[in-house]
């Protein structure tokens, strides 16, 4: 027993120097390290984007799973006839240029209040992010009680402040309810831009304002040779950010209207085809239709951030 | 800089403004889990209520009364259960990136190695994934490997869609820092391991704690992925349940306010503590 414990610990030991002596090469230590991730996002990430790019080509329907067939192009070709696909393209350009809009203007404003000097700045700046930390599904049952039709806290204030006499039915009004999703992720994604844009502002010099103004440039001058010529770069990859997670939503609007014909954006329509409908065929085509169109925009932001980290 | 006393009010307007458009609604949440049935259901609404009780949260947490959910579900159990999970799932996925952020960061820093740079780009290259191609794909794969409904799978897919972020982030963080340090420490007799263990790490921390951090975030609140991966109490997280608190017909709005305001205080707790870790995450995040 004693012979066998020694004898052991010593082999032990000895692998155990190996194993260190093996690591200690660059080449070694880092595919120890990389191969586990490259395993994982192969399995996880791009292996499954393959199995739905397959699916797409297939007619195939989980309620019927008897019926799996070739189906070449037919998906593609159906989705891109589908009206209800079609309206919800529209809705989510609509979307994005009036969420992108309001969330590069209110996070200018937010980031230019933050850039001051006041007592509390820092608690400011946590209580900000409240909104981007929050969950965005969780978010959207938030706002489906203040937006709510009966008792609501929306209904309430504007009732009180005289400007309507009877409680709304907001949500129940397609285009006020589409413009309320659209709020939705205003308000959950402004911190964060608002944060991108207060992290450059910070970084100016004070003195460039104070040459600026000896030299007799006004406030609308400073704020515009300044301000918003310092915020050029980094605006720019706010704006494809914002169009990518704009077009991205799903969370929110799932919680706060549904399937509801009035919000439907080729995200919670691609569940609802998919998952809901159970027509995986179509679900894959539309979301590689969907998909490409995102990955161009990525594409961009990843250059447009890779530009920014080589100057 | 002095400043006219018109645009010392002007800023003090606009913090305030900023105040209340950030937390005037998950404050009414607040006020709504606190207030009795009859108040909350009243026009106008009680801003301030009268007869502040517990009662929601009591029945959310521990009576789980007044509510069924689908299949029958007690409110209580539903949210419970969902907590354990979101708790369970986001601490695993956050000890994951944890381990594999500072070697990941590491290796694509500080080592040369063949492939190098096709595999950071295989890494990079998940960004520009979008989501229902994956989900798709996942949902039938997960049925394969019995990964379906189970915490496992949510915690690995998760942890594999944070890994470009972690790379990108920390690759920077170990670039920022001399190589010095670890030769110093070479030469004392370390190995490269010894050496980013004892030497690098420390360095590296603030950024560590910043990925830590948006990893925690994100997965407490990923909502699409489990949706579409989960279907029994077993690993559904809170975020899924807390959905299913909306009934068919009828909403009981105060049970909802308390349930929401139970799953945002984690984020809001980490945001008050750690705004310093997030602001640095987020901006390295979107820049680089």
């Amino acid at each position: 027993m004693h012979i066998f414990g020694t004898n052991y610990l010593d082999k032990n030991n000895s692998m155990k120097k190996n194993l260190s002596t093996w690591l200690d090469n660059k080449q070694h230590l880092a595919f120890t390290i990389i191969i586990p991730a490259v395993i994982l996002l192969i399995a996880f990430a791009y292996y499954p984007a393959l199995k739905s790019l397959r699916f797409s080509f297939l007619k195939y329907n989980i309620k019927q799973l008897s019926r799996v067939r070739f189906y070449g192009l037919k998906n593609y070709i159906n989705v891109i006839n589908d009206p209800v696909f079609l309206f919800s393209v529209l809705r989510v350009l609509y979307f994005m240029v009036i969420a992108t809009t309001a969330v590069l203007l209110i996070a200018l404003g937010i980031s230019m209040v933050l850039n001051q000097k006041f007592p509390g700045r820092s608690i400011l700046r946590a209580v900000i992010i409240i909104p981007w930390a929050i969950p965005p599904v969780v978010n959207g049952q938030l706002w489906k009680w203040i937006f709510n039709g009966d008792y609501g806290a929306l209904n309430g204030l504007l009732f009180q402040l005289g400007i309507i006499n009877h409680y709304q039915f907001w949500l129940k009004q397609p285009f006020i309810a589409l413009n309320f999703a659209v709020f939705l992720f205003v308000w959950r994604y402004t911190p964060f831009i608002a944060i991108l844009f207060l992290g450059v502002l910070q970084s100016i010099p004070e003195q460039l304002y104070e040459a600026a103004r000896v030299d007799g440039a006004g406030a609308v001058m400073r704020f515009y040779h300044i301000t918003l010529a310092s915020l050029r770069k980094i605006g720019g990859i706010a704006v494809i950010l914002t169009l990518i997670a704009s077009f991205s939503v799903f969370d929110g609007i799932y919680a706060l209207t549904g399937f509801n014909e009035a919000t439907k954006t080729p995200m919670i329509y691609n569940y609802e085809v998919t998952f809901d409908m159970g027509r995986f065929g179509k679900g894959s085509a539309m979301a590689y239709l969907v998909g490409l169109f995102l990955m161009i925009l990525t594409f961009v932001y990843i250059r447009m951030s890779f530009k920014k980290e080589s100057e | 800089m002095r400043k006219p006393l018109s645009s010392g009010i002007f800023l003090t307007v606009m913090i305030f403004l900023i105040l209340f458009w950030s937390i005037a609604p998950p404050l009414w949440i607040a006020i709504s889990s606190i207030s009795t049935r009859t108040e909350l259901y009243s026009r106008p609404p009680h801003w301030i209520p009268r007869h502040p009780t517990l009662n929601a949260y009591k029945n959310v947490l521990i009576k789980g009364e007044g509510f069924r959910g689908g299949g029958g579900v007690s409110a209580s159990r539903l949210l419970r259960k969902g907590i354990l999970n979101s708790i369970i799932i986001s601490i695993l996925t956050t000890a994951l990136v944890m381990f594999f952020a500072p070697l990941l960061g590491y290796a694509f820093s500080r080592l040369q190695f063949k492939g190098h740079d096709l595999f950071f780009y295989l890494i990079i290259g998940i960004i520009a994934l979008p989501g229902w191609p994956v989900l798709i794909g996942l949902f039938s794969e997960f049925s394969a490997l019995k990964l379906l409904d189970t915490k496992t799978g949510l915690i690995l897919l998760s942890f594999t869609f944070r890994l470009p972020f972690e790379t990108w982030f920390m690759k920077g963080y170990f670039e920022a820092i001399p190589p010095e340090v670890e030769d110093a420490a070479r030469i004392d007799g370390c190995t490269y391991i010894e050496a980013l263990f004892r030497v690098s790490l420390r360095m590296v921390m603030p950024g560590l704690i910043a990925v830590s951090i948006i990893s925690f975030l994100s997965t407490w609140n990923m909502f699409a992925a489990p949706l579409v991966l989960t279907y029994t109490l077993k690993s559904k997280p809170l975020t899924v349940t807390m959905t299913e608190f909306i009934g068919q017909y009828f909403v009981n709005w105060d049970l909802m306010s308390a349930a929401t305001i139970i799953a945002i205080i984690p984020p809001i707790v980490i945001v008050i503590f750690f705004q310093k870790y997030i602001i640095r995450g987020l901006s390295a995040g979107a820049i680089k």
